[in-house]
């Protein structure tokens, strides 16, 4: 295990502070602050980020990006997040796409997309999850088939956040038939044009109203080849590679911290000695869970793969996100309302409702603790 | 961690593997005591690690004093380093009195606890005060003509009536009834010297054995899932049995942290903030790692011998002295509060403040 302290550097804290100070005049009091990563959709908030450098930071200069740090990442994801900043539109495409591509995509594919992606201007869904295929994603069945300069892609994908509002998605499909033992092999990773004929989304209703997520029937859609996303074949490994410790990150346990904000501004200076335990505690754990995450950021920066440390900050993470909303429900001795017009009682209501996704989104609970007791027993 | 800091997590490491074995952990139960333990670890200077070497300490700083107890936690060391050293031994110093021979303890302040000092003559009655009857003195703070004052009480001149923890660590009653202190005994307390700072120290040198213990549990828990077989295959194989080696690496990791960064932001003296917050989680940490340990263990974990069990009582004890998680907690949630809604994320994100010092003045040896 590797998780050492970790101090920022003078640029380190300079940065966050001029993020702090962008928010705080971005942010005004009083804004409804989204609940996580996933929590709003806003391009022309993403624009305005990326004109500041904070998307694509991960993408070197030459495809339009920052080239900065895993630590300088994290430390502004951080502020976003905690701020309840409305990251939704570019969010994934720069934390989970971009990486990829830059991994494994071909130098045409990163010219055309990352500096869309930097700019905060593309956008990208994930196209994993199918109704039969859940965890065990190497079951997917949407097939692409051979044909001239390209492939035909037919399937369904479910739970396709965001497939509504985004620009392409990479397609996890079979490009060729399951061998006998061998069910990791022939899987591919393809971009997908969400506007191209044949495909079909349709909204799946979120369990707190909203449109978040989709089903996304893809009939007949034609993929050129160069929008084959790495090798092909290696689409498992490329989904289950070294980028899993990169979802690590502050958007696993800070999804829920604007709402202990909130109720902290409604409650005032006079909280009770139960209340105060209450703060304490959920404060204690924050701090603890900080360090634990940008130390894996530190490690990731230094060149070493944390794979089984980021998942225990995913873990613990994520389970803790949820643990906050109970533990301020009872605090607050409150019936739960979406529609109240307070803001901390709305935005209770919208984490009730949002919570058990936190640790099913990215790979279950039950998945990723069995990656790390394999990690712990090595 | 510092060169220096880290040959002393070395030198002690070895220390401990050779005379505080799990065996001699049970065996010193009965009296809470290991003469050849103490002996050792005097002949080495850990009990006075951290305190000045002008005052007649080690050297050193909080961050060593902090890493010494993380392996004492691990070895479940039945001695009062923390008391000796980064308690006592920094009030005493703080104060000009001079550090006896033997161990020292402290007394924080146990609910129905009593100080008195007029003059030079000293009535007090102090609970739960660790390794109490085996210290050659005892420091205390104590009001007197409207002045604060270390005193450093003679033990020898108290009624003491033995107690213990969960582990057979001793915490002691000692009671003295108008004794007349001798000069050495007493001294204004500078400032910065109090009992705020005093439960400071004790509630990160708890959080530190914490850690220590915990790691040790960790190792221990996966260890011996991975020997036992059931149903023809080590229980380590079942999912049920990984989600709880999971849960305690998690834990463990969580509060070594915590501790870490605390003990290294302490310079000199530990902050409120983080200590709060470190035993806080190192409390929580303990009661989620040690039932999913036993969990995990089975009847095997509920003997007495096996070590899972020197450690699981040592956290069921740890975690409430120098203050619960409870306590702690509201002591934050109260400051924090106080701070307002908008202080919140800077103050929960303020982690290691600044690049550990690579070598402390005046290193222990
Ligand atoms: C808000 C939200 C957004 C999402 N967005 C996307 C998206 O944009 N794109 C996308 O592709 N997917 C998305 N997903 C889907 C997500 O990746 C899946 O929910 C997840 O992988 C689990 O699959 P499942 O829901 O089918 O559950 P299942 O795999 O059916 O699991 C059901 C239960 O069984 C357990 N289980 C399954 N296998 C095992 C095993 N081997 N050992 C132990 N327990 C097991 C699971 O942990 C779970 O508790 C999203 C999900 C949510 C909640």
């Amino acid at each position: 295990m590797q998780f050492a302290p970790t101090v920022l550097t003078p640029a380190e804290e300079a940065l966050r502070a001029e993020v702090r100070e962008f928010l705080a005049a971005e942010l005004p009091a009083g804004h409804r602050p989204a609940l996580g990563f996933a929590g709003r959709h806003d391009p022309e908030f993403s624009r305005t980020l990326a004109e500041r450098g904070w998307v694509g930071m991960a993408i070197p200069p030459r495809y339009g990006g920052h080239g900065r740090s895993a630590v300088d990442r994290f430390l502004v994801a951080e502020e976003l997040l905690a701020a309840g900043a409305p990251i939704g539109a570019h969010f994934v495409a720069d934390r989970q796409t971009a990486p990829a591509l830059l991994h494994f995509g071909t130098e045409e594919q990163r010219q055309r997309f990352l500096p869309g992606i930097a700019a905060g201007e593309v956008y990208f869904s994930l196209g994993m999850s199918e109704p039969d295929s859940g965890s065990d994603l190497a079951s997917v069945r949407t097939r692409a088939t051979r044909v001239e300069g390209g492939w035909t892609v037919t399937g369904t994908k479910v739970w396709t956040s965001e497939a509504h509002r985004n620009h392409f998605f990479a397609v996890l499909c079979r490009t060729s038939p399951v061998e006998e033992g061998r069910k990791h092999a022939g899987l591919s990773q393809l971009i997908v044009d969400l506007s191209a004929p044949g495909v079909r989304i349709s909204p799946i209703p979120y369990l707190d109203g909203s449109h978040h997520f989709n089903e996304v029937a893809l009939e007949d859609v034609f993929v050129p080849d160069d929008m084959v996303l790495g090798e092909l074949g290696s689409g498992w490994q490329q989904v289950t590679s070294e980028l899993a410790y990169e979802r690590s990150g502050p958007d696993r346990w800070l999804s829920t911290f604007p709402v202990l904000r909130e109720w902290l501004r409604e409650r005032g200076a006079a909280v009770s000695g139960e209340e105060a335990v209450v703060l304490g505690r959920l404060a204690a754990r924050f701090r603890a869970i900080r360090q634990l995450s940008l130390s894996v950021a530190r490690a990731l920066d230094g060149g070493s793969a944390p794979v089984v440390e980021a998942a225990l900050v995913k873990d613990v993470g994520t389970r803790f996100e949820q643990d906050l909303v109970e533990a301020l429900r009872e605090a607050a001795e409150t019936e739960l309302d979406q529609g109240s017009r307070s803001l901390f009682p709305s935005l209770l209501a919208e984490a009730v409702l949002t919570s058990p996704s936190y640790t099913l989104r990215g790979g279950t609970t039950e998945i990723l603790r069995s990656v790390a007791a394999k990690g712990l027993a090595a | 961690m510092s060169d220096d800091r880290t040959v002393l997590t070395e030198v002690a490491t070895g220390l401990f593997r050779d005379l505080c074995t799990p065996g001699d952990v049970v065996a010193a139960e009965a009296t809470g005591w290991s003469e050849r333990l103490w002996s050792a670890l005097t002949e080495s200077g850990f009990p006075l690690v951290s305190v000045p070497e002008e005052a007649g300490g080690s050297g050193g700083d909080v961050a060593d004093a902090c890493a010494l107890l993380t392996v004492a936690g691990r070895f479940a060391a039945p001695a009062p380093l923390a008391e000796t050293g980064l308690l006592g031994g920094w009030a005493l110093a703080a104060a000009g009195l001079e550090l006896p021979e033997g161990p020292l303890s402290v007394a924080v302040g146990a609910p129905g606890d009593a100080v008195e000092l007029a003059g030079r003559r000293f009535s007090a009655r102090l609970s739960r005060v660790p390794w109490g009857g085996r210290s050659d003195r005892v420091v205390a703070l104590a009001g007197s003509g409207g002045q604060r004052f270390v005193v450093s009480a003679p033990t020898a001149a108290a009624t003491v009536t033995n107690g213990r923890n969960l582990a057979a660590e001793p915490r002691d009653t000692l009671v003295w009834d108008d004794v007349g202190l001798p000069d050495d005994a007493f001294a204004p307390a500078p400032p910065g010297v109090d009992g705020a700072a005093l439960r400071l120290r004790g509630a990160l040198a708890r959080a530190a054995l914490i850690a220590g213990a915990l790691a040790r549990v960790a190792e221990l828990t996966v260890r011996y899932t991975g020997e036992r077989q059931q149903f023809g295959r080590p229980v380590a194989r079942f999912q049920a049995v990984q989600a709880h080696l999971v849960t305690i690496a998690e834990e463990a990791e969580l509060a070594g942290l915590a501790v870490s960064v605390a003990a290294l932001n302490a310079r000199p003296d530990p902050s409120f903030l983080d200590v709060a917050a470190a035993k806080a989680a190192a409390g929580e940490a303990a009661t989620i790692a040690a039932r999913a340990s036993h969990q995990a263990h089975g009847a095997i974990g509920m003997t007495k011998e096996y070590e899972l069990g020197q450690l699981s009582r040592r956290l069921w004890s740890w975690r409430d002295e120098f203050g619960s998680e409870r306590y702690w907690s509201r002591e934050l949630g109260h400051r924090l509060a106080a701070a307002g809604a908008d202080a919140l994320w800077p103050s929960i994100s303020t982690g290691l403040v600044s690049e550990p010092a690579s070598s402390p003045e005046g290193s222990f040896a």
